[in-house]
């Protein structure tokens, strides 16, 4: 079944607990990282799973699939550490794990998916920013958030001009 | 899509082990901790001053960062699918002084009572010591510390807080010092409560400012007055109330061992502002639940010292989150919070590392 993992980037608050709980379950090496922008704009950096994956199209190695979740993944065993997959990812994900001699980066928490358990992150986002499910369940929670946002800003606009209070 | 998942290490409640661990405040830290300790198959019991767990993240941060029932169904979720037991109103103290946040407290419990009664102790009580600066006329009605604002704000939102407690700042004039994510949260609230006009003070300029030059803009945007480089000398009373602030203006000299530049104030660059209310948001200091002498070291900030343990200077004791890296983040509580559950997990059942 086609599952996604969605950050959405307007409603992260830079806390970085996704990448915190992310390091713990990854022994000190998180998979996703907030970076602060010279505008003061957080930005959470993780693997979108692309649909059309350049990583996947790209690997001289043929290391890098896509399990039944929908999550691309990279074996260990047949990555060659050539780093192409980071030269064409639009996102700058792949990290080359010295270690591993390999290329790591988020599988989706492809252990947890196995006991049946969300990845990590989504689980713990205080903001609720980041998604997981099948597309079209995201998608309208992702709308209902929104509608939520326009609602509240219509209601502080209403109290910007002194009519009430924003209960 | 429902609340945050503390307990996210485990599906369901493991075989318990017979150890009890008392986790002493229910904010980010004690509550990642409490999740990965009862995915131990350890007995949790949370203790919190405040009505209801979730800590800084119900109590301090606006709504509109944090919804209300990402934290309050995560913590049912604790409670009732994973034990953990919540002790609320209740503060775990040992002579130390009043803080911001204890109006909700109902009974009192000796910190040494709850050491002798747990196996474990985890300390996580975070920075609810606000200071306001020691300006003349700090004292005067209408001067608030940022956190205690917000907390007066958001306690009644969550129905626990009469309104009339709230500072009334409807076509009032604010000004709010400093620049960091609690200052610009201050502004937003003030302006979101209607403020009639809100002005944001920092002694440096908006590309030092903590919170970011976008949060800043953001806040100019929806009407909040920047006043970038200005320093509060003193605020004006009338009747034992706020009436006005005196600032003055400030250049950079020399970047300071932090590496930004150090603000000094121009002489003769004062100016005065009519306002209402000050909202103080220059910073917080740890707040351990004891005063007296418990073994426990902290240092000259007031942080508890630990080691890589995430142990205190006291056999059993442990202490995580902003009490002991001074105020920080969610996120940063949040993983510190699990990796000191993971010590004393490894503590209580005597695994090496």
């Amino acid at each position: 079944m086609r599952k996604v993992l969605h950050v959405d980037y307007s409603l992260c608050i830079g806390c970085e607990t996704c990448q915190g709980v992310c390091e713990f379950i990854h022994h000190g090496k998180p998979n996703i990282r907030v970076y602060y922008t010279v505008t003061g704009i957080p930005i959470p950096i993780t693997c979108r799973h692309c649909e059309k994956a350049p990583c996947i199209e790209v690997c001289p190695a043929g290391a890098i699939f896509r399990d039944h979740d929908g999550a691309v993944i990279i074996n260990p065993n047949k990555c060659i550490g050539c780093m192409m997959c980071l030269a064409v990812c639009p996102f700058g994900v792949p990290t080359f794990d010295v270690k591993l001699k390999a290329m790591t980066k988020c599988d989706m928490c492809a252990d947890r998916r196995q006991l049946g358990m969300p990845p990590a992150c989504s689980e713990m986002c205080p903001a609720e920013a980041i998604f997981f499910g099948k597309p079209e369940e995201v998608e309208e929670e992702i709308r209902r958030r929104t509608a939520e946002k326009i609602a509240r800003e219509r209601i502080s606009k209403v109290s910007l001009e002194g009519v009430g209070k924003l209960i | 899509m429902g609340g945050m998942n503390f307990a996210f290490h485990c599906r369901e409640k493991p075989r318990p082990t017979g150890k009890k661990v008392a986790v002493i405040g229910a904010g980010p830290a004690g509550l990642a901790a409490a999740g990965c300790l009862v995915c131990q198959g350890h007995e949790v019991h949370v203790y919190d001053k405040l009505p209801e767990p979730g800590g800084l993240m119900l109590f301090g941060i606006p709504e509109f960062r944090i919804p209300i029932y990402r934290v309050r169904e995560g913590c049912e979720r604790l409670e009732k699918a994973f034990g953990v037991k919540y002790f609320p109103r209740t503060k775990v103290c040992f002579g130390n002084p009043k803080e911001n946040g204890d109006e909700f407290v109902e009974r009192e419990i000796d910190f040494e009572e709850i050491v002798r009664n747990y196996d474990a102790v985890l300390i996580a009580t975070g920075t609810w010591n606000a200071y306001v600066p020691t300006i003349p006329g700090s004292d005067l009605e209408g001067v608030f510390p940022a956190l205690e604002y917000l907390f007066r704000i958001k306690s009644a939102k969550l129905g626990y807080m009469d309104w009339s407690k709230v500072p009334p700042v409807e076509g009032k004039k604010v000004i709010v010092i400093g620049a960091g994510h609690t200052a610009v949260d201050a502004a937003l609230e003030s302006v979101n409560l209607g403020a009639e006009k809100v002005y944001l003070s920092y002694r440096r300029t908006i590309h030092e400012a903590p919170a970011g030059a976008y949060e800043i803009n953001l806040l100019q945007q929806r009407g909040v007055k920047w006043l970038e480089r200005t320093m509060p000398v003193k605020i004006i009373g009338e009747n034992e109330r706020v009436r006005a602030i005196e600032l003055v203006k400030t250049r950079l000299s020399e970047p300071d061992e932090t590496g930004r530049r150090r603000p000094v104030p121009i002489e003769g660059s004062n100016f005065q502002i009519d306002v209402d209310y000050v909202v103080c948001a220059v910073g917080q200091m740890p707040t351990p639940p004891f005063s007296k002498e418990t073994g426990i070291a902290l240092d000259r900030k007031g942080r508890i010292v630990v080691d890589s343990r995430h142990m205190t200077s006291r056999e059993g004791v442990f202490a995580a989150g902003d009490v002991v890296l001074g105020p920080s983040k969610v996120g940063k509580a949040v993983k510190d919070g699990l990796y000191a559950a993971e010590s004393i997990h490894y503590w209580l059942m005597e695994v090496k590392e």
